[in-house]
């Protein structure tokens, strides 16, 4: 029972809109996300979709992986899908045992599978072209302003670059563990849910006391390098905004304003 | 709150880095999203439980942004906060009653389930047309989910507690 690494969905490709910054992103995905919720026709829902096909596009990603961010989903797309088409009162188009379909649930059925769909997409076209280091630094810029009423933005994104930083560590030692116990005989794979958690024990204790001795080493570290905090502290790569950004966050709300009118 | 300062940064990250490799071992996957996983709550109790209630709740929230990376699931943004973020942050109030683990665990599940349950009431309000009951289905399907795993997550918490070192 070997763990795999698969975190997150980020898809390392070099592309206009990888390149973009990631506040930007953030920022811009944030609107396009409003404004799905604002819209309420297809025009304005179809004009998004053209939207999010040429960032899809531009982004190299191949399409499939858009599709695979949905699958999770549909259940409560159909689900979705279905309570409008019979519970909406109207005119009645086809009937199917005590179940009617009514042309207004039809339309209305759409409209909601439409708006599900381009949620989904474009926050999965966000994970893809957008690390979650890269996330994680737009955050706590982001955040920065909330720190004068003492939200601590850069503490916080510095406990999120840890966790990112030492998962595939912690991946290791726990399969290294795993290993270890089966060697002396622990069965961790047979009987029921219960069972399954019992015979976790074993391998939890020596993960957790060593993840409890990893966090002081890395806590010495930190302070012989005089770490106090993000007061002052500098970065390798910084994030400068480009006339490409302003173009990408003027489109974004342009076409926003833009499929709520029509 | 009091000054985080490297020492508790580096638990917490830790901590949190420890969560999401146990909740890439589920047990059992739900076709919704939820799934039970051994024990990926453990490390949020037993920070909860050892440092207290704030920085329990610091923890959740961050560890369900770090969740949302591995799994999003989307619909709506009051979802996004009630099931995410601060879902598992509700997960810190078991440090309110660090003296006695299982009362601060079931707290803290609680919480969890009562987020998750109103994000799903939520989900129904502005996907599903008028009419219908949300609650009854909100309730029901969260229970079903979030209750063996915090059920899992109270008897290993509680196993694996006294078993680790003094600080």
């Amino acid at each position: 029972m070997a763990i795999e690494i698969s975190f997150g969905q980020y898809l390392p490709l070099n592309s206009p809109i990888h390149r973009l910054d990631p506040r930007i992103k953030l920022i811009a995905i944030f609107i396009s996300i409003i404004f799905i919720f604002i819209v309420k026709n297809f025009y304005g829902y179809a004009l998004l979709a053209c939207f999010l096909l040429g960032l899809v596009i531009l982004s190299k990603v191949p399409p499939l992986y858009i599709f695979r961010g949905l699958k999770p989903l549909i259940f409560f797309i159909l689900l979705t899908f279905a309570l409008h088409l019979f519970t909406t009162q109207g005119t009645v188009i086809f009937q199917f045992w005590v179940l009617k379909g009514t042309i207004e649930g039809l339309r209305n059925g759409l409209l909601m599978v439409a708006r599900f769909m381009l949620l989904i997409s474009f926050s999965t076209l966000l994970t893809l072209t957008c690390s979650p280091l890269e996330l994680t630094d737009a955050l706590e810029s982001l955040l920065s302003p909330l720190k004068r009423i003492g939200f601590p933005s850069h503490e916080i994104a510095m406990m999120m670059s840890i966790a990112l930083r030492f998962i595939p560590v912690l991946v290791e030692e726990t399969n290294r563990i795993i290993k270890a116990q089966v060697a002396r005989g622990a069965d961790i794979e047979s009987g029921g849910i219960l069972n399954r958690a019992k015979n976790l024990i074993p391998i939890l204790v020596p993960l957790f006391i060593n993840t409890f001795k990893r966090a002081d080493d890395l806590a010495l570290a930190m302070e012989v390098r005089c770490y106090r905090g993000g007061e002052g502290r500098t970065r390798m790569k910084e994030y400068t905004l480009s006339q490409s950004d302003f173009l990408f966050l003027f489109t974004s709300i342009i076409v926003g304003i833009v499929s709520v009118l029509i | 709150m009091s000054r985080l300062n490297a020492k508790l940064i580096a638990e917490i990250g830790l901590t949190l880095a420890l969560g999401i490799v146990l909740h890439m071992i589920p047990i059992y996957q739900l076709p919704q999203g939820g799934r039970i996983t051994p024990g990926s709550l453990v490390p949020l109790f037993v920070i909860s439980l050892r440092r207290g209630y704030k920085v329990g709740l610091i923890t959740g929230a961050v560890f369900g942004i770090l969740v949302y990376l591995i799994e999003p699931f989307f619909v709506h943004p009051i979802q996004f906060i009630l099931d995410y973020p601060l879902a598992f942050s509700l997960l810190g109030l078991s440090g309110f009653v660090s003296n006695i683990p299982i009362v601060g665990v079931l707290l803290g599940a609680f919480g969890r389930l009562l987020s998750h349950i109103i994000s799903g009431v939520v989900y129904f309000s502005s996907y599903a047309p008028q009419g219908m009951n949300p609650w009854i289905y909100s309730i029901t399907y969260n229970a079903s989910v979030i209750l063996p795993d915090a059920f899992l997550a109270l008897i290993i918490t509680i196993v694996i507690l006294p078993r680790l070192p003094n600080r």
